[in-house]
């Protein structure tokens, strides 16, 4: 995996040496001088996948999914495959997992509750099999 | 830090405008900002008035605050759609690559930035739980492409359980009897024991769906998968600020409901059509595997 990636305690502290990215800008890799061009490949291919995969909503209903996609997009372009934890072992070089929050449009869609409704397809087509039958 | 109120509210009464104004953006907006090569989604936290000219405080959405950093109105634009049309640009000159759109089915691509402006439209209107119901015409179009790309067609028997289900519930005054057993959770369990026996092991990939499926039916069964005559029994059932989790109550038949709202919820994971179709076979094969236990896993009489 590299020589960069840092373990983080599972009890949700961090460790004092731990650097977080400071006024650098979020589109280049913040690392020190050498790297291989694997690394480079692979935390390339990381911020690509953080456009299409929002960071942000792994602190909430969606985590899965985007860790399912994160781990798929990965796998494709680098073809290698990585586990959940590697993968989020990865996403921690960048973020501070423990402060992400769920996003305001999942607390919004937790809060207004809907009524289920059956789609109108699935009714008419058990319907017409009734009468037929 | 340079601002005061009496300063600003000079500005203000010699332009004419409201006490209030901060500029061309105020605290809170979600505006597009410059950074780099790219564009990314950011909120205003503070606006203030320094050297004379208008500052924002942005934190950039889905990063962690030690990116927050003071920019000009010169970095920043209103998510309009030509704005938005500037971010995919940027975007997709930076990678090249097709596959990083997002969901793209055929003869219809939406990327990050459409879907964006759909939430951001809904942010600013700030109905959402409206707009749902009033412009299905937009929703509708997302999710519908999103079906198309998961296809999870349920069988005919299923289909046959879920009109039963609305039957009961809506038309004859009848409830589930809870809790459920077995629970949406133990059919999770018995769903890897039985991929486990057959294939020696489970995909790490197949996990993360389940737990997938698991977070969304917690969450979502009381916000989408309850029929209004079931309110009062969920209210019991699940009382509020307990930790009782939907999944170790409730069971197939409201799992099977999910299924049904799979896509409205998946849209907001913006997956890729690869994945989506990765995704698609392993929610096939767990449908396939509620079928062959219909009759253990479903009621056949409501109470």
């Amino acid at each position: 995996m590299g020589d960069h990636v840092q373990q983080k305690p599972r009890d949700g502290t961090t460790s004092s040496h731990r650097s977080t990215p400071a006024a650098t800008p979020p589109s280049s890799a913040s690392s020190p001088l050498k790297k291989g061009t694997q690394q480079v490949e692979l935390e390339l291919r990381l911020l690509e996948a953080f456009a299409i995969y929002r960071p942000s909503l792994l602190a909430g209903m969606h985590r899965h999914f985007i860790l399912f996609g994160l781990m798929h997009h990965l796998e494709r372009r680098l073809n290698q495959r990585f586990s959940p934890d590697e993968v989020l072992q990865l996403l921690d070089r960048f973020f501070n997992l423990d402060l992400l929050e769920p996003d305001d449009e999942e607390l919004e869609l937790v809060n207004h509750k809907e009524d289920f409704s059956l789609p109108q397809s699935i009714l008419e087509e058990i319907k017409r099999k009734k009468i037929s039958s | 830090m340079g601002s005061s109120s009496a300063m600003v509210k000079d500005e203000a009464e010699d332009s004419g405008v409201e006490k209030t104004e901060t500029g061309p953006f105020k605290e809170g907006e979600k505006v597009l900002a410059y950074h780099g090569p790219l564009v990314y989604d950011t909120k205003i936290q503070k606006a203030e008035f320094q050297k004379n000219e208008w500052k924002y405080f942005v934190h950039y959405l889905g990063w962690s605050k030690n990116w927050d950093e003071w920019v000009g109105a010169d970095r920043l634009m209103k998510p309009t759609e030509g704005n938005l049309e500037k971010q995919k640009k940027l975007f997709k000159s930076q990678t090249g690559d097709k596959q990083s759109k997002g969901r793209v089915p055929a003869g219809k691509q939406k990327s990050a930035s459409e879907r964006d402006e759909l939430k951001n439209e809904n942010k600013l209107s700030g109905t959402r739980g409206k707009k749902r119901k009033s412009d299905p015409v937009s929703e509708s179009k997302v999710t519908d492409e999103l079906d198309q790309a998961l296809k999870i067609s349920l069988p005919g028997t299923l289909k046959k359980q879920l009109v039963e289900d609305w039957e009961f519930i809506t038309q004859l005054g009848k409830l589930v009897k809870l809790p459920r057993s077995p629970s949406a959770e133990e059919i999770f369990k018995k769903y890897i024991d039985c991929k486990t026996k057959r294939d020696g092991a489970v995909d790490d990939s197949l996990i993360e769906v389940l737990n997938g499926l698991r977070s969304y039916f917690d969450k979502s069964l009381p916000a989408m998968l309850l029929y209004p005559q079931e309110r009062a029994q969920y209210a019991s059932a699940v009382p509020a600020g307990s930790d009782v989790s939907p999944c170790s109550i409730y069971g197939a038949e409201h799992l099977l409901r999910l299924f049904v709202k799979l896509s409205e919820l998946l849209v907001y994971t913006n997956m890729e059509h690869e994945a989506l179709t990765q995704l698609q076979q392993k929610l096939a094969d767990f449908v396939k595997f509620l079928q062959r236990n219909q009759s253990n896993f479903f009621l056949t009489s409501y109470a």
